[in-house]
């Protein structure tokens, strides 16, 4: 399994096969897509001073769990929580898609093709053989984009624990799914991602 | 906060001290919750790094986070509590702020 380890600098590099980077990826492009998929309106003129008093700026928490959990409330107060929200919520949402940005970028530097790439949808899906013979993706990161991959491997582990309605911080619930549950591809991502934001850490502290 | 299996982070555990690790004496809390998906490390690198708290004081908030649901991790004006759970939400991690008396 990919794993980061410590590079100069307050840097962190890893090696992925093309299939886990190209996951990444799309994980990736799908939270930017979610980010920027409501939220949006009054945001195209342009004009900040527009959009500092624009009545359509948000007010209420996402009704979208995962988007809820991304972008949470501040207060437990309804009315200072909708005040709050309605001056930041745009800044944190703007920082998160450019995070993932950042990790496609990286993975894209470190020799992931563009375009999209065939998801295995389960091991007897990997019958691409342009993809197993490519050369692993070397992800070099600097400290910057270190703290953009930390985020945004956090941002994808929350999106994906809340699609998954994970609960509990106990991962035996992991060991209990069933390998024919739609879901175990999902608990193994979420576990992969885990580990790999744990080398992250580890990588630079 | 999740454990990974694959790559458990042992943290030294001390034993939990009467004291309060943050005595909240300006009027503003930042307080963050306990969820169970941020990795513990994780959290204790974002205390040690967005706050600059020595790694034993950050390891010591993770832990009550852990095991009691939340702890306040700083204290302040309104703004810097503000601006502080603004960078939690930028971490991922789920804080609010409140009135230190409440």
């Amino acid at each position: 399994m990919s794993a980061f380890r410590r590079a100069r600098k307050g840097g962190a590099r890893a090696s992925f096969p093309p299939l886990e980077a190209s996951l990444l990826r799309n994980l990736s492009r799908q939270l930017i897509e979610l980010l920027r998929d409501d939220g949006r309106r009054g945001q195209e003129t342009g004009d900040s001073l527009e959009s500092l008093f624009d009545f359509d700026e948000p007010v209420a928490t996402p009704e979208d769990p995962v988007l809820a959990r991304l972008l949470p409330a501040a207060y437990e107060d309804d009315e200072k929580a909708a005040e709050f929200r309605r001056f930041t919520e745009h800044g944190l949402r703007d920082s998160k898609v450019v995070q993932a940005t950042t990790v496609i970028e990286s993975l894209e530097r470190g020799g992931l093709a563009e375009g999209e790439l065939p998801l295995p949808p389960d091991s007897s899906g990997i019958e691409d053989t342009q993809l197993e013979d490519a050369a692993d993706v070397e992800v070099d990161l600097d400290a910057d984009d270190v703290q953009a991959w930390l985020r945004c491997l956090t941002d994808l582990r929350l999106a994906l624990a809340e699609r998954l309605e994970i609960t509990e911080e106990d991962q035996s619930a992991f060991d209990q799914v069933d390998e024919d549950d739609p879901k175990a591809g999902m608990y193994a991502v979420y576990g992969w991602l885990g580990y790999l934001q744990e080398t992250l850490v580890d990588a630079i502290r | 906060m999740g454990l990974v299996s694959a790559a458990p982070s042992p943290v030294e555990v001390e034993r939990p001290e009467s004291e309060e690790v943050v005595l909240p004496d300006l009027p503003w809390i930042t307080i963050v919750w306990n969820d169970p998906v941020n990795l513990m490390s994780y959290v204790a690198y974002v205390f040690q790094s967005y706050f600059g708290y020595r790694r034993s004081k950050a390891e010591k908030l993770m832990m009550q986070v852990h095991q009691e649901g939340k702890a306040v991790v700083s204290n302040g004006s309104r703004e810097e509590m503000e601006r502080d759970v603004q960078a939690m939400h930028g971490y991922g991690l789920w804080a609010t702020l409140q009135k230190a008396d409440t």
